[in-house]
């Protein structure tokens, strides 16, 4: 088989772990061509983001310290996961001149005072690019015959949208297929940088946060593989949060439909965006625990086999908080929520539920918690002068509960089901959203009921 | 300039306008220009020059003209992409039939209905070779005929073994049913293989044979037996096309493919086409 393997920051967190991964890599070569893609050791974008807002509010210390505590971590981890002095020392100067070019655009940004997107995505595209050459040192030692290459390199292209670029599908498969697909066919294991790209002209661009996901399953696109591996920490998509749900369980197979509904409400280990790249060549996608490689994980596929389970999974979403415009004037007046939607989004901010009665005189929408205030005042000014709108409530105190299952589509009752068995509890269901393609109920409730909610239903449907 | 390329090969040997030795990639940054007519030989191994050309003067937005099958059947998914990004226009009528409007003519049989497979014969030179072969000639001599009369190239293992007719038929996939194909995608099988014994005895039966590209589920090109009065079985150095829509039934366009005039009057179809859009956006 063809695998893309990506492993995720938690997996190469030190060391010993990138040590790990390389092992298990090495266990799969031995049957299996393997594209091994890696996340930044865990912390470093962060860090990494953290750096470049030091540095554009001029704290010339704090940058100091956060550059030479980065190039610890990193040789700390050269130190613990390779043995071979003679590969050790390679590595050792390899990282050494990735991080004299970090702090040379460090300190470029530190004397402006300013730091653009372009520069951003190229000042955090050094965690992938310090991952990536451990990990080949760790494969070398090994005994694999390996070669480490930047998203770029391996030819992924994408637009000019630095922070959130979009890739190229057709463009990428070719200069994907030259030059990563030549290396294969010499039997060279490429270990490519996870989240950066380049863009048509070749400045350095990044697919968005969790974007090592989606590196993987396009580079599994261009490159015709049959299965897509995500390593992460965790053993696979759960029926819902276990810190939750004491019982639940890993699902073993989820369509890209319910994975796509599962990775927006915020089930760990997954980019919505990544999984377009499989679904639009019928690729298996594959979530497994590297701390557990035991574990067969989750298995996301076009077609899962036939399951008889209505609901897959119950998920929740904390530090929600929900709008309420309301108006008699509103009725019958096209627009108003198409003002509303616009004003949120001028501000960048992201409407997670929206839903409206037939009588038009309210609607209700969600988003974060921690944008509310900006959201209250900016439709405040835009819409109390009008006239159209007599008030505008809030409530920062609330949960979306999001019930996510195909087994859901065209079976009678499970709105029923799902609502009776919260009501037993006695919570009070404060808005009901549903989709016409019927994978997801979403409801909202107070943020003390979240957790009561989530595991009735779980209960409802023996999840 | 004519002169120049008739009487040096190369126009860059013009004595007034000719740049000899010039790097065609510095020119597009040098030079103040619409549009890109790329006219260089094709090659089918990587496309190359002329993908790197197409490539460099699409990121810097120009409009591109090319008749170089090499780039497009190697990459034509990817060029469009690109060119669709960056918001210009890549035109390649001369690609395919030479002078035919064998797109225009599809798209014509497209609007309203659906186009579901594509037939032709879309080489010349082999077309020619199994013309002579129907009329007694063995496979060595009507090849011989077809290079002296200027039909085959020098080489002409391109045309014989399919390769061709492949290219072809990757740019009407592409082009015409929206199918994101390259030339790895085809099942190629050329003629060097046909025997006039098999001619004959098709010929026999009332049949014949032709080097016919098809494209509905998958792409496929080998030599293919056909009653002799199918529009397909046109005789020497002509192409035809029939495309079979969901509706109203199949539409045969034919004419003589590729030659010096007949591609020159490709790219100016091009160049007008690409003026004409130019037009409608400004108003």
């Amino acid at each position: 088989m063809r695998l893309v393997m990506k492993f995720g920051g938690t997996s190469l967190g030190d060391g010993g772990r990138i040590k790990n991964a390389a092992k298990l890599v090495k266990e799969y070569l031995e049957n299996n061509e393997v594209i091994v893609v890696c996340s930044a050791m865990a912390g470093v974008t962060d860090t990494l983001f953290a750096l470049i807002d030091k540095a554009s509010r001029g704290r010339v210390r704090d940058v100091e310290i956060t550059l030479s505590n980065l190039s610890d971590k990193h040789y700390r981890a050269v130190d613990d996961a390779l043995n071979d002095e003679l590969i050790k020392n390679d590595v050792k100067s390899i990282v050494k001149e990735l991080i004299e070019d970090l702090r040379r655009a460090v300190l470029s940004i530190l004397y402006l005072r300013e730091a653009t997107p372009r520069s951003r995505d190229y000042v955090v595209s050094f965690g992938e690019r310090l991952s990536t050459r451990i990990m080949w040192g760790a494969l070398t030692e090994l005994g694999t015959t390996c070669k480490y290459l930047d998203g770029g390199d391996a030819g992924i292209i994408t637009d000019s949208n630095f922070g959130e670029a979009s890739p190229l599908m057709e463009i990428s498969k070719l200069e994907v297929k030259r030059r990563v697909g030549s290396l294969l066919d010499r039997g060279i294991t490429p270990i490519i940088t996870g989240y950066i790209a380049v863009n048509e002209e070749g400045v350095i661009t990044t697919l968005g946060r969790g974007g090592s996901d989606y590196t993987a399953t396009i580079l599994g696109y261009c490159l015709d593989a049959d299965e897509v591996w995500l390593w992460s920490d965790v053993d696979g998509l759960m029926t819902a949060d276990p810190r939750i749900v004491k019982d639940a369980k890993v699902l073993s197979t989820v369509s890209f439909n319910e994975a796509i509904e599962m990775a927006i409400f915020g089930a760990k280990g997954l980019h919505p965006r990544a999984l377009e790249p499989a679904m639009k060549s019928n690729m298996k996608v594959r979530i497994r625990n590297t701390f557990n490689p035991s574990h067969q994980g989750t298995l996301i596929s076009l077609k899962p086999e036939k399951s008889d389970m209505i609901v897959k999974a119950v998920l929740l979403v904390k530090d929600a908080a929900m709008i309420s415009v309301r108006g008699a004037s509103m009725v019958g007046r096209p627009g108003t929520v198409a003002k509303i939607l616009e004003t949120l989004a001028r501000e960048n901010i992201n409407v997670m539920m929206i839903s409206q009665s037939v009588s038009e005189s309210s609607v209700s929408i969600v988003i974060k918690r921690d944008v509310l205030t900006k959201a209250l005042n900016k439709l405040e000014t835009a819409l109390l002068g009008t006239g159209l709108v007599e008030d505008i409530e809030s409530e920062d105190d609330v949960n979306v509960i999001a019930v996510v299952g195909e087994g859901m589509k065209g079976t009678p009752g499970v709105a029923s089901r799902v609502f009776g068995a919260v009501a037993k509890k006695g919570i009070n269901i404060r808005m009901i959203a549903q989709g016409s393609s019927e994978l997801n109920i979403s409801f909202v409730v107070r943020e003390e009921d979240g957790y009561e909610a989530v595991r009735a239903i779980h209960e409802e449907y023996k999840l | 300039m004519i002169k120049t390329k008739k009487r040096n090969g190369s126009i860059s040997l013009h004595a007034e306008y000719g740049r000899p030795g010039v790097n065609v990639l510095d020119l597009l940054d040098e030079l103040d220009i619409d549009v890109l007519v790329d006219a260089t030989p094709t090659n089918l191994i990587d496309g190359e020059p002329s993908y790197t050309y197409i490539r460099k003067a699409l990121v810097s937005r120009l409009h591109v003209v090319t008749v170089n099958k090499g780039p497009l059947a190697l990459a034509l998914p990817a060029l469009k992409e690109l060119a669709q990004h960056k918001d210009v226009i890549l035109k390649f009528s001369g690609s395919v039939g030479g002078g035919l409007p064998v797109i225009e003519f599809a798209r014509q049989c497209a609007r309203g209905d659906k186009i579901v497979k594509i037939e032709g014969v879309l080489n010349g030179t082999t077309n020619y070779i199994i013309s002579r072969m129907e009329d007694g000639l063995e496979f060595d001599v009507a090849l011989r005929e077809a290079k002296e009369k200027g039909y085959a190239e020098k080489d002409p293992s391109l045309d014989i073994k399919g390769l061709d007719t492949a290219a072809k038929l990757v740019i009407l996939a592409n082009e015409i049913l929206g199918i994101k194909a390259t030339l790895i995608n085809v099942s190629i099988k050329g003629i060097e293989k046909l025997s006039r014994k098999e001619i004959n005895e098709a010929i026999r039966d009332g049949e014949t044979y032709r080097l016919i590209g098809r494209v509905d589920s998958g792409l496929e090109v080998k030599p293919t037996r056909i009653r002799r009065e199918d529009p397909l079985a046109i005789r020497y150095s002509m192409n035809a096309v029939s495309f079979t829509t969901m509706n109203s039934g199949v539409h045969v366009i034919l004419g003589r493919g590729a030659g010096g005039r007949e591609t020159a009057t490709a790219i100016l179809r091009d160049l007008i086409e690409i003026k004409k859009k130019l037009i409608e956006v400004k108003i």
